[in-house]
């Protein structure tokens, strides 16, 4: 979608006007009616829940949540127009909206309907966490999250996107930024929807790599490489000396260097490259040279003769890219068909930032630091409104401009519209079809 | 006796005469019409035992960690089967020669018999359908994993299997991928093989551990992995029949002959006969030693006991002494065993007048001459253990406050008492004994505890004091059993049998006693007596 792209590009004049104020926890709550009732985006958000209307109770079956202040949460929440839905979300001004799946029958009525709820669709969700990177992130750790950090969850993100794509013929994906330090991802594609629990279960399994053994991640390839790991390759392979031998320098302390011989699941193959490592080089030596050390060994190693290397070793090299930059996701999200996830658009109550959705193809251009945070763009709006005052002596709704279209959140704004349209565009030929 | 597994009133006699081939005409059919013919009691509880023990093959196949289809998988399958008198099931789940026998047919009805007898045995709880389900399916994997191309084809078309194998055009399309991602196919015989296009949630297993090629929601399978997607349809086939046999359990279960099987069938031990110890003799003087090492809590603490009273009650003579029977202690051992703890307390002749008999009697030298088998887990579980006694299964019969002092004191870690009171909580104590085993033995694999003696054996093995056992013929004791019972099988149904046995003993006892007039025989403690109460 080059289009998209373009749009990225130019920045709205707002951010430039002023310096953002920074944000501060404690006046949340007196801002969230403001976000909600101005900026929100309530048409498109219960469009894309809707889906074209085109299947049964597909909105009115949904269950939402809603966390209020101080912790309050509220389950089982069901809306029947998206009227309904606005005046709720102003008046309760949640902290946090949660959209779990459709069920068989009203949510609200699960008290009183024998045989209570069932699931019936769900999309298929991803969640991947900057926090599951910790232990090959040395410029942040937790919660924050730099640019560095990011293109740990850019890379995922091309990954994932892509194999959504070829391997299983999706096409409507939803990229979101948590707002702090994370991303998740909606697969909205009928057939998405539908999966039963095995199904999503095997999907997650199909496209998580990474095992754990005693809390080392491995990854093992196997005779060949299966099509979805050579593709996750290209993409990761020419970002690797980047984000882990110059970023992270990981291999860069005696630690890091151990990590990387965990990575070697033979013990004596391990403790050989160890004698290797630790003659060729003196400790603290640049992630770099250690890396090209261990690719000349492995490389040696496996044309000598028949031995671990040339076998069990074989994809040694290829299985450490792709066990750092593989994307590592949280598999319980998505193999759970009940699991609740945070709305798009909602406000991070720590970091203030808006949970924004971004473009799959054009993640490497997008900047997590420099996402609105709710009193910025509140500062934004008043002071859109301050320049137009001028020559607006009309009643105030007489201009037709969404208000979001004001702010920093526009382009968030437009690349969920852009998937809407492409999503309902499916509903419209489809319908046609019969 | 004929038994009308239905219940239901059938007016109008069948008279129809389909041959068993044409009603059971492919070694691996789809389980989808319940079987209408009336069976023989007898048979069907035969029936149930046998595929009891199939299934329970698959099951040590699985706990043992192998990859199901592999050759080790495979090899172990196939040799337990044959261990457990399976054969026929074992000829199945080989390629078939082309010639058809009889016998053949026979296995083929059953096998589907059997299955819709144990649905009904399984559908009644969550638990013991996923264990049904999951053994079912890997005994259907491996059958259908012995079928020719040709058996193949004609099992898609009989059961309208709608999948048609890709075109040349169409395979050279994807062929690169195809060599890329078909796993477990050389790339020669890939360019050989049949491939079908199928949507992606029709093999997940496939999907889920990346052994095909996958391209835009279609997987991509070939014939050797056709297995999946039929083996789906099994799965729902026989999901959909377990809640069906669900709806009528209560009917059947109206009948108490089958309401008591079904019910104690799963529990029901049908593992391997310790009754004749076919290795070397164990001595006494190691059994302190082999207490410590080899030995379950349960045996360990009626060695304990005897060791500090000397004396030891009557359960716990008749748990603790055919187990030591069971790992190889000779009779003459065993007497000298007893007597020299038990005479720290008595007279020598009060032993011989009291107790010599009944060990004797254990080893099938008196009375009755039935050579008794070891108990199982299960029968020492449902013990009932009166203060005082010290068998029974320490698991279940020791509280919770004491049991982890036992452990402690038997050299567990803070953590091991952790793991093996975290079964015990849940009732399942043979889990909690698997996991004391680990923790002894420094194991990784946690071993099926059923019994006892296979305990110690397992920890013998472990410890390289002993081979594992060539598969041989079934022990001769078996042939001793039907004799008495009319079938060793059901014998092994419920634990109570073994009591019943000695019911019938011990009346012949008493008759034999009494012309004797040995009226001291009855004494305080006497064996029998405790018996009769």
């Amino acid at each position: 979608m080059p289009e998209l792209n373009t749009e990225q590009d130019t920045q709205p004049q707002a951010t430039t006007e002023s310096k953002a104020p920074a944000y501060d926890p404690n006046i949340l709550p007196d801002m969230l009616p403001v976000y909600y009732r101005r900026l929100f985006p309530h048409e498109p958000f219960y469009r894309w829940l809707n889906y074209g209307h085109s299947e049964d109770n597909i909105f009115v079956n949904r269950e939402i949540s809603f966390t209020l202040q101080d912790d309050i949460y509220i389950r089982y929440l069901c809306f029947e127009t998206q009227a309904e839905l606005e005046k709720e979300i102003c008046t309760r001004n949640p902290y946090k909206i949660d959209i779990g799946p459709v069920m068989n029958i009203r949510p609200k009525n699960f008290r009183t309907v024998a045989g209570g709820l069932t699931p019936v669709q769900r999309e298929l969700v991803f969640d991947i966490d900057a926090t599951d990177y910790d232990d090959i992130r040395n410029c942040c750790s937790g919660a924050e999250m730099c640019l560095k950090c990011w293109k740990f969850m850019m890379l995922a993100a091309r990954v994932l996107d892509v194999a959504l794509r070829e391997d299983f013929g999706f096409e409507h994906m939803l990229w979101i930024f948590s707002g702090r330090r994370g991303i998740h991802c909606w697969v909205c594609d009928h057939t998405a929807r539908h999966l039963d629990a095995r199904a999503r279960a095997a999907v997650a399994e199909y496209l998580n790599i990474l095992s754990y053994t005693n809390n080392v991640a491995r990854v093992q390839i196997g005779d060949r490489t299966h099509h979805s790991l050579r593709r996750a390759l290209k993409i990761v392979e020419p970002m690797f000396e980047e984000i882990i031998l110059e970023d992270q320098n990981l291999f860069g302390s005696p630690k890091g260097v151990s990590k990387l011989l965990q990575m070697v699941s033979d013990e004596g193959a391990r403790s050989d490259l160890e004698a290797y490592l630790q003659k060729s080089h003196e400790d603290g030596a640049h992630s770099k040279l250690i890396w090209e050390s261990f690719v000349r060994y492995a490389n040696s190693m496996r044309t000598s003769a028949a031995n671990v290397w040339s076998r069990k070793l074989k994809h040694i090299v290829e299985e450490v890219q792709l066990c750092l930059l593989y994307p590592r996701l949280d598999i319980n999200v998505t193999k759970g068909f009940n699991h609740l996830l945070k709305a798009p658009f909602c406000i991070h109550p720590a970091t203030g930032k808006v949970c924004i959705p971004f473009s799959a193809s054009a993640v490497g251009k997008f900047d997590p630091t420099t996402v609105p945070t709710i009193s910025q763009l509140l500062q934004e709006i008043n002071a859109y409104d301050d320049k137009t005052k001028s020559y607006m002596d009309a009643p105030e709704d007489k201009s037709r401009i969404k208000d979001y279209k004001k702010t920093s959140m526009f382009k968030g704004v437009v690349v969920f519209e852009e998937f809407l349209r492409k999503l309902e565009r499916n509903f419209k030929t489809k319908s046609m079809d019969f | 006796m004929d038994f009308n597994l239905k219940k239901r009133a059938r007016h109008d006699v069948k008279v129809e005469v389909i041959s068993l081939e044409a009603k059971y005409p492919h070694n691996v059919m789809l389980y989808h019409y319940p079987p209408t013919e009336d069976i023989h009691i007898d048979e069907f509880e035969d029936l149930a035992l046998e595929r009891l023990r199939l299934l329970r093959v698959f099951d040590r196949a699985t706990t043992k960690g192998l990859r199901i289809l592999s050759d080790d998988w495979k090899e172990y399958v196939n040799a337990e089967m044959t261990k457990d008198g399976l054969r026929g099931y074992l000829r199945m789940g080989m390629a078939s020669s082309g010639t058809k026998h009889e016998a053949d047919v026979q296995m083929r009805r059953r096998d589907y018999l059997s299955h819709f007898i144990l649905r009904l045995a399984y559908c009644r709880s969550e638990d013991l359908q996923r264990w049904f389900v999951a053994r079912e399916m890997e005994f259907f994997k491996y059958k259908f994993a012995a079928l020719s191309t040709a058996e193949i084809k004609m099992f898609l078309d009989a059961n309208n299997f709608q999948i048609h194998p890709l075109t040349e055009e169409q395979k050279d399309e994807v062929k690169d991928g195809l060599y890329e991602s078909t796993v477990g196919q050389s790339v020669s015989k890939i360019e050989l093989l049949e491939f079908y296009k199928v949507p992606f949630t029709q093999v997940l297993d496939l999907v889920r551990t990346r052994r095909c090629y996958i391209k835009a929601g279609f997987a991509y399978v070939n014939t050797h992995d056709m297995v999946s997607i039929v083996g789906a349809r099994q799965l729902e086939e026989i999901e959909l029949g377990m809640q069906a046999a669900k709806a009528f359990i209560a009917d059947v279960e109206a009948d108490e002959r089958i309401a008591r099987m079904i019910k104690s069938l799963h529990n029901s031990y049908t593992g391997k006969d310790y009754t004749v110890c076919r290795d070397e003799s164990v001595p006494i003087e190691s059994l302190d030693q082999l207490s410590k090492t080899s030995m379950p809590l349960c045996m360990r603490m009626c060695h304990e006991h005897i060791r500090s009273q000397h004396h030891i009650k009557h359960g716990g003579r008749m748990q603790y002494g055919l187990f030591l029977k069971g790992i190889g202690v000779t009779l003459e051992d065993s007497i000298r065993f007893w007597r020299e703890e038990f005479t720290k307390k008595m007279d020598v002749d009060k032993f011989t007048r009291s107790y010599e008999y009944n060990i004797y009697h254990n080893y099938g030298k008196k009375g009755s001459m039935v050579n008794y088998t070891p108990y199982s887990c299960l029968k020492i579980i449902k013990e009932m253990a009166a203060p005082g006694d010290c068998h029974g299964c320490p698991y279940k019969t020791m509280d919770p406050t004491s049991l982890k002092a036992k452990l402690s004191a038997y050299g567990l870690s803070a953590g091991g008492i952790e793991e093996v009171m975290y079964f015990v909580s849940r009732n399942h104590y043979q889990f909690a004994c698997g996991k004391y085993f680990m923790l002894t033995h420094n194991s990784t694999v946690e071993p099926t505890i059923n019994h006892p003696n296979k305990y110690f054996e397992e920890s013998q093995i472990l410890m390289g004091n002993r081979q594992k056992r060539a598969p041989g013929p079934a022990p001769a004791s078996n042939k001793l059993r039907t004799g008495i019972k009319g079938g060793a099988n059901r014998s092994m149904l419920n634990g109570d049998d073994d009591d019943e046995l000695w019911r019938i003993a011990e009346t012949q006892e008493k008759v034999y006693q009494s012309q004797k007039g040995i009226a001291e025989a009855f004494d305080d403690d006497l064996d029998l007596t405790e018996i009769i109460e």
